[in-house]
């Protein structure tokens, strides 16, 4: 196996070096992080891994606070007419007392950075570029490493990157890398990776490697979250619950539904949070306003006749309101046609008992109360919402994730698409429902399905 | 049960374990899981092996692989139970087709009873093939008997995780196809050989009976019939014989074409058939069960990953935090200086600055680079101020350096004032920060220009 890439994080005091780390690292549980300057005053490696390969180890490191004083005493050390070059004079300066005493923190940055193959310099885009960073610039040019800037914090709008660009064009410094570590790109990750390959030859397989391993596990988070978000709204659309027409029954009933389903909803956030490496808590929805119960039967659904072999017609749909009359035809039709054929593909029993317990519910006066499309519609819409809230935060955001109601409304025009269609004869596929079989054949692909058309609608969204 | 071999987890018990947890964490949540991880991890390998690790782990403390195991052997008695009773239905089937003997044999009924529901299961076998667990009624019936019989409630996960791990790689109707074949096979071939010895041991008179059908038809549809075994080398009634048959003849030849005739067509419609496709069964099976493996995609196991492999991991402190970081020491300058002084730190290029001065209040400039500070350092030195006033900016990060050179400067004069500019943007926590490391310096501070307190001394 080959050395992994070693760069210490360098730079002034609250630039972001942890924050950077995070979200390399995917993990908010590195070091800690806080709006106050000095929050690390160790040195703390990182490794980042590729098939339990390490590739890349990054240190962190404590934030220079006073280069120009040891700008002045490096100077000082330097005798008149010595020439010495830059990392025999921090070799010395390592050695002397100050090192422990007064620049203990900038010793253990230039420790660190004199054990490493390079330097990533953390930028703060926002701030004017000072004196005291060109001096930083210049204290740990003496290590004789090489040294890229990183500039942090380039997503809002007062940045000052230009400036930055050029101060440090004027060092000798051209190449950048831009990295935003709270709201880092999407691409931002394979960006990075790429410009030090470039720039680091002897590391490029590894770091190809990296980006391989990291572009793969992107699109398998997001392909996973959809599948997630689509096993949600299957559920959902599947839900049904027959009671009783009496009005204190069917308002009990739908609180419980209500209940049940933004519980559902809640798991799918949990499960969403913890595919993309976040800790709860992370993530606020409003509570979800769901309307009234659906009231409609299901049991007119023209899929539910599909599913019994039933050709259905338009006006065949269009008439199935018409009431009692109808069921009875249903059910002397299903079991002429639908039933033999249905026995032999193993259904019959299935169909058959569907429909019976439908007919019964019907006969016996019952209602059927399922989630209405328009709900299914937002719950759909604020999952990918926050899908695409997570591939975009990064794992040092501090700030709590706030939703707001999704306006775009493409779903709620739209009809449910084809899955959700079907789903809504299944209740057996609805893990809310008694008696639910999750693991049949047709549920699964019907998943993959909708998985699949979500993920399409999250790259829509992604012109990347 | 101690012996080992029993114990021991074949790949499709591992993969199968493993199934059932992900299907219990999918459906009820996550499993308290750390020490399982632990070994995980530290047995190595890629993903699906440490995933396969953890499964077994998690199973063994939770009594599913005891469950598994316990299945197994209700598996295995259920199987032979059911060799048993094919056996016994095989023979049933032959001595209910000759009969006592008393009467002959009606060929066509005897055949239809041999095979009929044979045929009948194989068609809906076939049918079923199309959807992906094949429709194997018997198979399914086994895996639900197995898990009643397994004594262990456990158990009652097991055969759904079973059917959706082999669905998942299409091997469930190959699985359930070589149980049911092999099952009727069994039947078949036990049928056949009770023929064989009842028709060797007795003398059975043989005859066909129809109202509906003319003789030629009985003809056709003997010859038909027939075709096939006769390539084989079994005897074919000749058309003369059939057509004399309608009464039972007794003659030898007769009864041997008849004998051999029932025989080979046995043989080729029952037994054959499911012959082949127990052995075509059989070998998808196996060719499937040697790259089946964990379908890494499910996104349970993409949140073990991350548990299991991790994609990045802390190494721990290298260089620990000092007790306490160098602090910059507070003063004042003992004699009383002259004059006033306004100096700027780390300003905004958009501050306009210096900004309209009284008279009597030296502009000291900016104090950023090196330079500057050492000319204003040495300055002050040499003429010490009565009042100086530093000013700010909040949007800085409070680093050692910059108070660092705060402190010395207030330690030139006589009274120092801090000067926190106001921009509405600066954040609270910050400026907060800046209070609190100027009163650590005792120095005052305020957020208005001091302007009028530089000019006279007094507010």
């Amino acid at each position: 196996m080959t050395e992994p890439l070693r760069l210490s994080v360098v730079g002034h005091t609250n630039v972001g070096k942890t924050s950077f780390i995070r979200t390399l690292l995917r993990s908010t549980r590195f070091g800690e992080v806080s709006s106050r300057a000095s929050t690390t005053r160790h040195v703390e490696g990182a490794s980042l891994k590729v098939e339990g390969d390490e590739v890349l180890r990054l240190y962190d490191t404590p934030g220079l606070e006073d280069a120009m004083s040891l700008l002045d005493y490096l100077e000082r050390l330097r005798r008149p007419g010595e020439r010495r070059d830059g990392p025999a004079l921090i070799a010395q300066f390592l050695d002397s007392a100050e090192a422990r005493g007064q620049f203990e923190q900038e010793a253990k940055v230039l420790r660190q950075l004199l054990a490493s193959d390079a330097g990533l310099y953390v930028i703060d885009a926002r701030e004017p570029v000072l004196p005291k960073y060109v001096d930083e610039l210049e204290v740990l040019s003496l290590c004789g490493k090489p040294l890229f800037p990183v500039l942090n914090f380039v997503a809002g709008n007062d940045t000052r990157s230009d400036a930055w660009r050029d101060a440090l064009a004027r060092r000798g410094l051209h190449a950048l890398l831009s990295f935003d570590s709270v709201a880092p790109p999407l691409d931002g990750e394979r960006r990075l990776y790429e410009s030090l390959a470039l720039m680091l030859e002897k590391a490029r397989p590894q770091l190809q490697r990296l980006i391989a391993d990291r572009a793969a596990q992107a699109e398998a988070r997001r392909r996973n979250g959809a599948r997630l978000i689509a096993e949600l709204l299957l559920d959902v659309a599947a839900y049904r619950v027959s009671v009783a027409p009496e009005d204190d029954v069917v308002a009990q009933a739908v609180r419980g539904m209500r209940e049940r389903v933004r519980a559902r909803e809640q798991q799918c956030v949990e499960a969403l949070l913890r595919l993309y490496g976040f800790e709860r808590g992370d993530a606020s929805t409003a509570e979800l306003p769901l309307a009234e119960g659906r009231w409609e039967e299901d049991l007119f659904h023209p899929e539910t006749l599909k599913q019994l072999g039933i050709r259905v017609t338009g006006g065949f749909a269009a008439g199935a309101a018409a009431g009692a009359g109808l069921d009875l035809m249903v059910g002397g039709a299903s079991f002429g046609a639908g039933a033999v054929l249905g026995a032999l593909a193993g259904g019959a029993a299935q169909a058959g008992r569907q429909l019976g317990a439908r007919l019964l519910g019907k006969l016996r006066g019952e209602r059927v109360l399922s989630v209405d499309d328009a709900i299914i519609a937002l719950l759909a819409l604020r999952q990918q919402q926050l899908l695409r809230a997570l591939e975009a935060r990064g794992h040092a955001a501090q700030q709590p994730l706030a939703l707001d109601d999704p306006r775009d409304s493409d779903w709620r025009k739209a009809k449910l698409p084809e899955p959700l269609v079907k789903a809504r004869a299944h209740a057996e596929w609805s893990s809310l429902n008694p008696g639910a079989k999750l693991e049949q054949a047709d549920r699964r692909a019907q998943i993959t399905a909708l998985a699949r058309l979500l993920a399409q609608t999250a790259t829509d969204h992604h012109p990347s | 049960m101690t012996s080992k071999p029993s114990t021991a987890l074949s790949k499709l018990d591992r993969l199968w374990l493993a199934e059932a947890i992900r299907l219990t964490e999918a459906h009820a949540g996550l499993l308290e899981d750390a020490e399982a991880n632990r070994h995980a991890r530290a047995g190595g390998g890629d993903l699906a092996q440490r995933i396969l690790v953890r499964a077994e782990r998690l199973a063994e403390r939770d009594g599913l692989r005891a469950a598994l195991l316990h299945w197994r052997q209700a598996a295995t008695l259920l199987l032979f139970a059911l060799a048993a009773f094919a056996l016994f239905t095989g023979a049933g089937l032959a001595f209910a087709a000759l009969g006592d003997g008393q009467r002959p044999v009606n060929v066509f009924w005897a055949l239809g009873s041999l095979l009929g529901l044979n045929l009948l299961t194989l068609a809906g076998w076939l049918i079923g093939l199309g959807s992906e667990a094949g429709g194997a009624g018997l198979g399914r019936l086994w895996l639900w008997l197995s898990g009643k019989l397994a004594h262990d409630a456990r158990a009652v996960q097991l055969a759904p995780a079973l059917m959706s791990l082999l669905s998942q790689a299409g091997l469930a109707r190959w699985g359930l196809g070589r149980l049911v074949n092999g099952f009727w096979l069994l039947v078949m071939g036990a049928a056949l050989l009770v023929l064989i010895a009842l028709l060797a041991a007795r003398r059975y008179g043989f005859s066909w009976e129809t109202t509906l059908l003319s003789t030629d038809h009985i003809v056709a549809l003997t010859q038909g019939l027939g075709a096939l075994p006769a390539l084989l080398g079994f005897p074919l009634p000749a058309p003369d014989i059939v057509r004399a048959s309608s009464v039972a003849l007794d003659q030898e030849a007769a009864r041997q074409s008849w004998a051999g005739w029932l025989l080979g067509t046995v043989l080729v419609y029952g037994v054959l058939p499911r012959l082949l496709l127990t052995l075509l069964c059989g070998w998808r099976w196996r060719r499937g069960l040697r790259t089946l493996q964990l379908d890494l995609s499910q996104p349970e196991y993409q949140v073990l990953r991350e548990r299991l492999l991790p994609s990045g991991e802390s190494l721990g402190v290298s260089d620990p935090a000092p007790d306490a970081l160098p602090r910059a020491r507070p003063g004042q300058a003992v004699g009383a200086g002259s004059g006033a002084v306004l100096v700027g730190i780390e300003l905004d290029q958009d501050q306009p600055w210096p900004p309209p001065l009284p008279a009597g209040v030296t502009d000291a400039g900016l104090a950023d680079s090196r330079q500057q500070r050492q000319a204003l350092l040495e300055a002050l030195i040499r003429q010490p101020p009565a009042r100086l006033v530093i000013a700010c900016d909040p949007r800085r990060s409070v680093d050692r350096g910059t108070l660092k050179l705060i402190a010395e400067l207030s330690r030139l004069a006589a009274a120092t004032r801090v000067w926190l500019l106001t921009p509405d943007r600066v954040d609270p926590a910050r400026r907060e920060e800046w209070r609190a490391a100027l009163r650590e310096l005792r120095l005052d501070y305020v957020d208005q220009a001091p302007l009028g307190w530089l000019e006279s001394g007094h507010d």
